[in-house]
C-alpha cells in the first residue's frame, strides 16, 4: 500500500506517542497521561492504519499489544453490523449468530454513552429489517439480532466484558424500561405480517423462518427476569447485587417442573392482555394444526413448536399486569388460553389412542405444561370452574379423566424405559400436588369441590391400581437399586406424596377401597400358604403398606406429627368410632403384622422385605396415631377452623382416640414392642431390616414421654431389656445397631416416676458391661488374648453400647450414666495403649469419650469435672505419643488413604472432645457457686489444642467436616479467651494466626465468617485493653524484627491488609459483610495510621477523576457518617455494619473490574483466567503475584 | 441373671488360632476377614437379597493387608466368615543389613533378625532413609496367619 510521506509522519508520531505511553505505564511514571494516550487510539474512529503500522513497526511488544486490542474493538463495531445485513441471504447459520452475537456485543459495550439519537439510528436499522422490506431473510436476521440483543443485555446470559457490574446492571434496567417491550411489538408484527403467506402456501416458505424467530424472541422476552417492571417501588433491587456475580433468582414459587411464573407488571397489559394479541396467537396455532396434514409441516416442526411453548408461558402470566378486579381478568384470559388447549388435550381417550398409534406427543404434553402452569396460578376452585362456562363438565374432571388415560397407558405398557405416559404422568401429579397443596397448607377455604373429590378418588383408585400393577410385574426382578428399602422408599417418597394428597381428598371412598384391597390379599396368602408361590402378592403388599403409610400419615421430620388435616377434616357418614374407614384399616393392617409373631406364618409368609415394610409403616403410624397427647387434639381443632369445621373434625379425632392410652393404645404398643422383638431375634443377619426396627420404629416409640411411661411397664419391653443386658443373642446385632438399641432403652427409663428408679434402671441395663470392661483391662494377660478377633468384636460391641447409654444422657438419669463412664475410665485408657494399631478400637473408644463428656460435662461438681479434664488429657497425650510421626507403610493405595481417613476420623473426634469440653464454661448446671476454685477450662482446652494441632496437616484440612470443627474450636477460643493468645509460644502463636489466615481465603462461608469472628475478638480485646493504658496482646501486636533486622508488620496490620483487600475485591456472599464489618473496625482502630495509608493509595491508583472523587467520598462516609465514634459497643457495631455496606455498593461495582483494566497487560491473562476457569484459584494466584508489586 | 454371666467369658485358651468364625453381618468396613485363605481388611461392605423376598447377603470388599490385592466375597449374612487373628509389635530398629534383612530389638532385649525389608522401592526407601537420617525409628510389625510384615514407622526423635 502506498502511503504519503505526509501520512506516514503521523503514523510515526502515533506510534512513537504509544511506545512512550507503554514505557511509563511500566515504569510507573506519568501514568494517568500515558493510559490516556492508549485510551485515545482505541477510541479514534478509523484506528486500522495507525494500529496496523504500530503492529508492522513497533519494537515494543507492549506497544503492539494495545494496537491488537484497539483493532479489534474497532473491527466489531464497523464492521459486524454491516456484514450481517449484507450477507443476509448467505447460508451459514452459525456464521450470522456468531456474528449478530459479536454486534450484540458491541453494542452493549457503547450503550451507556451512545446518544439517545444513535440508538435511534442504529434502532431504526434493525426496525425496517424487521417489518420486512428487505426481504424475508433480513426480516429473519433483524429479528435474530434481536434475539442476541435482548440476551446479551439479560445479566444470566451476558457474556462478561470486564466490565463493571454497575453496567451490566444499567444496561439491563435500560432495555427492560425503555426497549423490551418495544422489541415483543416489532416481534409480533414481523409474525402477524407473514402468517398470511404461510397459511396460504401448501409448503413451507422463507417467511416460515422468520415467523418461527419471531415467535422464539418473543418466547425469550417472556422469560425475561423482570425487576423494575413489576413494581414501581422494587426499582431499589437493581442494587442487591454488587457482591457477586451470579443473579439469585428470587422464584420461589416455581415448582419442581419447568414453570416459572411471568410478572412483567403492568405497563405490558396493553400489549398483552388488551391488544387481542392470544386470541391471534392461539387462531394461528389452530390454522397451523389444520396444515400439519401438508408437507413440510408436522407437530414437531420449529415452528409449531415455538408457537406452542408460547402459549404455555402464556398461561403462567401472574401478578399486577392483570387488574385488581377479583381476578375476573386473568380467569378470561386463562379461559381464553384453555378453550384453544382443548384441542390438544380433550377428548382424552382419542388423545391417547392416537399417540399409541403413532401420532407425536409433544402437543399433549404441551397441553398438560399448560394445565400445570394454570394450576401454579390459580385456587382449585377457580381451576375447575375454568371450563364450566364453555363446557358441560369442569377442568378437574378433564385433569383427571387426561390422568386415567396415561395411567391405563402405563399399565398396559408398563415399560421399563422413559415413554411419554412417564412424563406425562409426572406433569399431572405435579398439576394435582400444585392445587392440593394449597388446600393441605391451610391457606385455601376448606376442600376440593365435590366434583373435584369424585375425581380424586377415580385417579387414586386408578393409581392404585396401576402400582400393584407395576409392584406385581417386578416381583422377580433383580435389579440392586430397588431391593434396599430406604433407597427405594426415598426415590418413591416424591411420588407417594403426590399419591397421598389425591388419596386424602375424599377419604370416605379412598380409604375403604385401600381396606379392601389390602384385605384381598392378605387373604390369597393364606389360601395359597404351602402350594404357590407368594412373591407376587407380597410385593403388592409391600407396595401397598408404602402407600398406605403415606395415606394414613407424614412424615414427622423430628417432631410429633398430626392426624393430615385432610383427614381430621373431613366428615365422615359413620357413626362409631370402630367404623371409621381410618381406624378399620389400620386396625386391619395391625391383625396382619400380628401373625408375624407365629414362627409357622413367618417363615411361610413375612420375609424380610415385607417386614421392612411392616416395620415403616408402623413406625410412621405409631407417630401419628399411637396414644396421641389429648391436649395437642384438642387444640389444635379448635383453633383455626369454624364452627362447622370443628364438630366435624372432633368427630374424627375422637375416632382416633381409640388408639389412645386409655383405649387399645396399651395393647397395640404390646403388640408393636413384640414385633421389634422378634425382628431383632428371629431374622438374623437381615441388617436393612434391623437398622429400621432400631432407628425409625424403636426410636418413634421413646420419642414421646407418654408413651414411654406405658412403655416401661410392658413386660414385653422389660424382656427386651433383660435380654440386651444379659443374653449373648443380641450381641450378633450390628454392632452400630446395639448403641442404638442401647439408647433407646436408656431414653425408655424417662418414662419412670422415681428419678431414683430410673437411674437403677440404668444401672441394671450397663452394669454388665462396665463390669465386663473392667475385669478385662486388668488382666494380666490382656496384650495376648486382646486381639483375638472375638474379644475385639465383644469389646467394639460394648463400647459402642455404652455410647448409646451416653448419648441418651437427660438430667433425670445423669448420674447412673455418669458412673458407668467414671467407672471405665481407667480401662479405656488402657485399652488405648494396647489396641492402638487397632483404628476401628481407637475410634469407638474416643467416640464413647466424645459422647460420654458432651452428656455429663454441663452437670458435674467441680471435683467431678476435674477429674474428666484430667482423664481427657491423658486420653489426648496418649494419642498423640502414639501418633505423632506415625507413617503407615502399605504397598496398597486404597489401604493408605484409609489410613489417612482413619486419621481424620479420629482427631476430628478429638475436636469435638476439646469443643465439648469448652461448653462447660458457657453452661453449667452444677451446685457449686461460682466462687468455687474450678478447673480452668480455657487453659485446659488451649493446652489440648497445642497437642492436637501438630496432628492436623494442610492436607487433613482438605476434609471439610474436619476443618470446620477446628475453626469452630479455634474461632470460639478466640472470642471467648483472647487474653490466652498473649500466652502461647511462638510456635503454637504463629500455628494459629496461620490457620487464621488460611481460614480467611477458605471457598467454604462458614469457615470464613469463623475467622473473622476470631479477628474481631482479638483486635476488640486488643483496642479495648490498650486504651486503658494495658498491653494487651503486647509485642504480638506492635510487629517485631527478625533475625535479618527486617521489621515485620504487626498481626493487626497485616490482617488489616488482608482483610480490606477481601472485602473490596473478592468474591463473597453478602452475607459475610456484617462479619466482616465487625472484624474490620476493631482493626481500623487498632492501626489507624496503615489505615490512613491503605486507603490513601486506593484513591492514588484510580485513573478516572469521577471514581476518584467517588471513592475518596465514600471512605470519607465509611468511617465518618451515622455518628461513628472510637468506642466498641454495639452501637458502633451496627453503625459501622451500615456504613460499610453503602460504602460497598458504591464502590465495588467500579472498583473490582477498573483495576485489572487500567494495569499491565499480563492483568489480562489474569482475568481471563479468572472469568474463564471454572476454579476460581489459578487466577486468584496470578493476581496475588503481580498485586503487591503494585502496592510498593 | 448370674447365669447369663459366663457368656461374657473368652476362651483363655483360644491364643493358638489364627482365624475366628464371626457372622457376616456384624463385620463392619475397617474390620478384618479372610478370603479365598488370605487375611484382607474390609473397605466395602454392601448388603443386597437374594431375589426380592429372599434373605440379605453380604458383599465384601478386602484388600489382603500383606500384598495389597483387592479381592471379594458374598456371604448370606446369618452365616459365619473367618475373622483371621491380626497381631501387631512394635520393635525398635537397630539395622539394615546388606542382604536385605532388618535387626530389631524385641522388648525382653533380644534381637529379632528374620525379618525381610519390603521389596517395593517405596517402601523400602522410607525406611532406608529415615534410618540413614540417623532417626530413632519403631517399626510396627504385623503378623497374621503365619506371615509378617512391617506396617508402619515411627520416628522417636534424633539418635542420641
Amino acid at each position: 500500500m502506498q502511503r504519503s510521506p505526509n501520512d506516514l509522519s503521523q503514523l510515526q508520531a502515533t506510534m512513537r506517542a504509544i511506545e512512550v505511553a507503554c514505557s511509563s505505564i511500566q515504569m510507573m511514571v506519568n501514568r494517568a497521561e500515558a493510559e490516556a494516550t492508549i485510551l485515545s487510539l482505541c477510541q479514534s474512529p478509523q484506528p486500522y492504519q495507525a494500529c496496523q503500522y504500530i503492529l508492522e513497526n513497533s519494537q515494543m511488544p507492549n506497544a503492539r499489544f494495545q494496537a491488537a486490542t484497539a483493532i479489534r474493538d474497532a473491527a466489531i463495531r464497523d464492521y459486524c453490523l454491516c456484514y450481517v445485513m449484507q450477507r443476509a441471504s448467505s447460508p451459514e447459520g452459525y456464521v450470522q449468530a456468531k456474528v449478530s452475537a459479536a454486534a450484540a456485543q458491541l453494542m452493549k459495550r457503547g450503550w451507556l454513552e451512545f446518544s439517545a439519537a444513535e440508538k435511534e439510528t442504529f434502532l431504526s436499522e434493525v426496525k425496517q429489517a424487521t417489518l420486512g422490506i428487505h426481504g424475508a431473510d433480513v426480516q429473519f436476521i433483524g429479528i435474530k439480532l434481536m434475539e442476541s440483543l435482548v440476551s446479551e443485555f439479560s445479566l444470566s446470559t451476558s457474556t462478561a466484558m470486564g466490565l463493571p457490574a454497575e453496567f451490566h446492571d444499567q444496561c439491563q434496567k435500560s432495555m427492560e424500561l425503555e426497549y423490551l417491550k418495544t422489541f415483543y411489538c416489532w416481534a409480533r408484527d414481523a409474525a402477524s405480517s407473514v402468517t398470511n403467506k404461510i397459511l396460504d402456501s401448501d409448503s413451507p416458505v422463507p417467511e416460515t423462518k422468520v415467523c418461527t424467530a419471531a415467535l422464539r424472541l418473543m418466547l425469550q422476552i417472556l422469560n425475561w427476569d423482570f425487576r423494575y417492571s413489576k413494581n414501581g417501588l422494587e426499582s431499589a433491587k437493581g442494587k442487591k447485587n454488587v457482591f457477586s456475580a451470579q443473579v439469585g433468582n428470587d422464584n420461589n414459587l416455581s415448582r419442581r417442573s419447568e414453570c416459572t411464573i411471568v410478572q412483567p407488571g403492568p405497563v405490558w397489559h396493553d400489549v398483552l392482555i388488551s391488544s387481542g394479541h392470544i386470541g391471534w396467537l392461539l387462531s394461528f396455532y389452530g390454522a397451523l394444526r389444520q396444515k400439519f396434514s401438508c408437507e413440510g409441516f408436522w407437530l414437531d416442526c420449529p415452528l409449531a413448536v415455538s408457537a406452542r411453548k408460547l402459549i404455555v408461558q402464556f398461561c403462567s402470566l401472574k401478578g399486577n399486569i392483570f387488574h385488581s378486579d377479583i381476578g375476573q381478568m386473568q380467569e378470561n384470559h386463562l379461559l381464553q388460553l384453555l378453550s384453544g388447549i382443548m384441542q390438544w388435550i380433550n377428548p382424552p381417550d382419542e388423545v391417547s389412542k392416537a399417540i399409541e398409534s403413532g401420532k407425536s406427543e409433544s402437543e399433549m404434553l404441551d397441553g398438560c405444561r399448560a394445565l400445570l402452569s394454570i394450576a401454579t396460578v390459580t385456587t382449585p376452585v377457580v381451576f375447575d370452574q375454568l371450563l364450566k362456562s364453555i363446557s358441560p363438565f369442569g377442568t378437574l374432571t378433564l385433569l383427571s379423566a387426561l390422568m386415567c388415560e396415561v395411567l391405563k397407558v402405563l399399565m398396559v405398557r408398563n415399560a421399563e424405559e422413559e415413554t411419554w405416559s412417564w412424563v406425562a404422568r409426572d406433569l399431572l401429579l405435579d398439576t394435582w400436588t400444585a392445587l392440593l397443596v394449597s388446600i393441605e397448607s391451610g391457606g385455601e377455604t376448606g376442600l376440593l369441590p365435590a366434583v373435584g373429590r369424585n375425581a380424586a378418588s377415580n385417579v387414586f383408585s386408578l393409581i392404585v391400581e396401576s402400582e400393584l400393577k407395576a409392584a406385581s410385574a417386578s416381583a422377580f426382578s433383580d435389579d440392586m437399586a430397588s431391593d434396599y428399602f430406604q433407597a427405594s422408599a426415598s426415590a418413591m417418597d416424591e411420588r407417594l406424596s403426590s399419591y397421598a394428597l389425591i388419596g386424602r381428598a375424599s377419604i370416605d371412598i379412598t380409604i375403604p377401597l385401600l381396606t379392601n384391597l389390602f384385605n384381598e390379599r392378605v387373604a390369597r396368602l393364606h389360601q395359597g400358604r404351602g402350594i404357590t408361590d407368594p412373591t407376587v402378592t407380597l410385593e403388592e403388599l409391600y407396595s401397598m403398606l408404602l402407600i398406605i403409610g403415606h395415606v394414613l400419615a407424614d412424615e414427622g421430620e423430628g417432631e410429633t406429627p398430626l392426624v393430615p388435616k385432610a383427614i381430621q377434616t373431613q366428615h365422615v357418614a359413620s357413626g362409631e368410632s370402630e367404623k371409621h374407614p381410618v381406624v378399620v384399616l389400620s386396625s386391619s393392617i395391625l391383625n396382619f403384622a400380628k401373625q408375624s409373631l407365629d414362627s409357622e406364618m413367618r417363615a411361610s409368609i413375612f420375609s424380610p422385605r415385607l417386614m421392612e415394610a411392616i416395620t415403616w409403616f408402623l413406625a410412621r403410624w405409631s407417630s401419628t396415631y399411637l396414644m396421641p397427647s389429648e391436649e395437642t387434639g384438642e387444640s389444635n381443632s379448635g383453633s383455626c377452623y369454624d364452627n362447622n369445621h370443628m364438630v366435624q373434625s372432633s368427630v374424627s379425632s375422637k375416632a382416633f382416640l381409640i388408639f389412645g392410652e386409655h383405649n387399645q393404645g396399651k395393647s397395640v404398643l404390646d403388640l408393636v414392642v413384640h414385633i421389634a422383638t422378634t425382628t431383632l431375634v428371629s431374622y438374623p443377619g437381615e441388617k436393612d431390616l434391623q437398622a429400621l426396627t432400631c432407628y425409625h420404629l424403636l426410636h418413634a416409640l421413646v420419642r414421646r414421654r407418654n408413651v414411654c411411661v406405658h412403655l416401661v411397664g410392658l413386660d414385653s419391653w422389660r424382656r427386651l431389656a433383660n435380654a440386651f443386658a444379659n443374653e449373648r443373642l443380641l450381641f450378633t446385632l450390628y454392632s452400630a445397631h446395639q448403641r442404638s438399641l442401647a439408647q433407646t432403652l436408656v431414653v425408655s427409663a424417662s418414662g419412670i416416676k422415681n428419678p431414683e428408679a430410673s437411674n437403677q434402671y440404668v444401672r441394671d441395663l450397663m452394669c454388665h458391661m462396665t463390669n465386663y470392661l473392667m475385669e478385662l483391662s486388668s488382666k494380666n494377660d490382656l496384650k495376648i488374648v486382646a486381639h483375638q478377633p472375638d474379644v475385639i468384636l465383644l469389646v467394639s460391641c460394648l463400647l459402642e453400647r455404652l455410647r448409646g447409654a451416653a448419648r441418651a444422657t437427660e438430667p433425670r438419669m445423669q448420674k447412673a450414666i455418669y458412673e458407668m463412664g467414671s467407672t471405665v475410665m481407667n480401662s479405656i485408657l488402657i485399652f488405648l495403649e494396647v489396641y492402638k494399631h487397632e483404628f476401628a478400637v481407637v475410634y469407638l473408644l474416643l467416640k464413647f469419650v466424645v459422647d460420654w463428656v458432651d452428656g455429663q460435662i454441663i452437670y458435674l461438681e467441680a471435683q467431678e469435672t476435674a477429674g474428666v479434664v484430667n482423664f481427657c488429657m491423658r486420653l489426648l497425650q496418649l494419642y498423640s505419643s502414639h501418633n505423632i510421626g506415625k507413617i503407615s507403610l502399605s504397598i496398597s493405595s486404597s489401604l493408605l488413604s484409609e489410613a489417612k481417613t482413619e486419621k481424620y476420623k479420629d482427631l476430628r473426634a478429638l475436636l469435638q472432645l476439646l469443643a465439648n469440653l469448652c461448653s462447660k464454661d458457657l453452661v453449667d448446671f452444677s451446685s457449686d457457686s461460682p466462687e468455687t476454685p474450678g478447673t480452668n477450662i480455657s487453659q485446659v482446652v488451649y493446652f489440648g489444642l497445642c497437642i492436637v494441632i501438630p496432628l492436623i496437616s494442610l492436607d487433613l484440612l482438605k476434609y471439610p467436616k474436619l476443618c470446620h470443627d477446628f475453626f469452630s474450636l479455634l474461632s470460639h477460643l478466640l472470642e471467648v479467651y483472647p487474653e490466652m493468645v498473649a500466652q502461647l509460644n511462638d510456635e503454637a502463636f504463629s500455628h494459629v494466626l496461620g490457620t487464621l489466615d488460611f481460614g480467611l481465603h477458605h471457598q467454604d462461608m462458614e469457615v470464613v465468617d469463623m475467622c473473622l469472628r476470631a479477628l474481631k475478638a482479638l483486635a476488640s480485646y486488643h483496642y479495648k485493653e490498650t486504651t486503658v493504658g494495658k498491653v494487651g496482646l503486647g509485642t504480638r501486636a506492635a510487629g517485631s524484627k527478625d533475625q535479618n533486622g527486617q521489621m515485620s508488620e504487626g498481626i493487626f496490620g497485616r490482617f488489616l491488609r488482608t482483610l480490606l483487600h477481601l472485602v473490596l475485591f473478592e468474591d463473597y456472599s453478602t452475607d459475610l459483610v456484617s462479619a466482616a464489618a465487625d472484624a474490620l473496625l476493631p482493626l481500623i482502630l487498632c492501626e489507624q495510621s496503615l489505615y490512613q495509608r491503605l486507603g490513601n493509595e486506593l484513591i492514588e491508583r484510580q485513573v478516572n477523576p469521577a471514581f476518584k472523587s467517588r471513592l475518596a467520598n465514600a471512605l470519607q462516609c465509611l468511617t465518618s457518617s451515622n455518628q461513628l465514634s472510637f468506642t466498641l459497643d454495639r452501637m458502633n457495631y451496627q453503625r459501622f455494619r451500615k456504613n460499610l455496606i453503602n460504602f460497598l455498593v458504591e464502590v465495588r461495582g467500579f472498583l473490582r473490574t477498573i483495576k485489572i483494566l487500567v494495569l499491565f497487560p499480563v492483568l489480562f491473562v489474569c482475568k481471563s483466567v479468572l472469568q474463564t476457569s471454572r476454579i476460581q484459584d489459578p487466577g486468584r494466584i496470578l493476581f496475588e503475584k503481580i498485586y503487591p508489586k503494585q502496592v510498593k | 441373671m448370674s447365669d447369663e454371666e459366663h457368656h461374657f467369658e473368652h476362651r483363655a485358651d483360644a491364643g493358638a488360632s489364627l482365624t475366628y468364625p464371626q457372622q457376616a453381618g456384624t463385620i463392619r468396613k475397617n474390620g478384618y476377614i479372610v478370603i479365598k485363605n488370605r487375611p484382607c481388611k474390609v473397605v466395602e461392605v454392601s448388603t443386597s437379597k437374594t431375589g426380592k423376598h429372599g434373605h440379605a447377603k453380604c458383599h465384601f470388599v478386602g484388600i489382603d493387608i500383606f500384598n495389597g490385592k483387592k479381592l471379594e466375597d458374598i456371604v448370606p449374612s446369618s452365616h459365619n466368615c473367618d475373622v483371621p487373628h491380626v497381631n501387631r509389635t512394635d520393635y525398635q530398629l537397630i539395622d539394615i543389613s546388606e542382604d536385605g534383612f532388618v535387626s530389631l530389638l524385641t522388648e525382653n532385649g533380644n534381637t529379632k533378625d528374620d525379618l525381610r525389608l519390603p521389596t517395593d522401592d517405596n517402601l523400602l526407601s522410607q525406611i532406608k532413609d529415615g534410618f540413614a537420617e540417623g532417626k530413632d525409628l519403631v517399626v510396627s510389625v504385623m503378623s497374621s496367619m503365619g506371615e509378617e510384615q512391617i506396617c508402619a514407622l515411627k520416628d522417636i526423635g534424633p539418635k542420641s
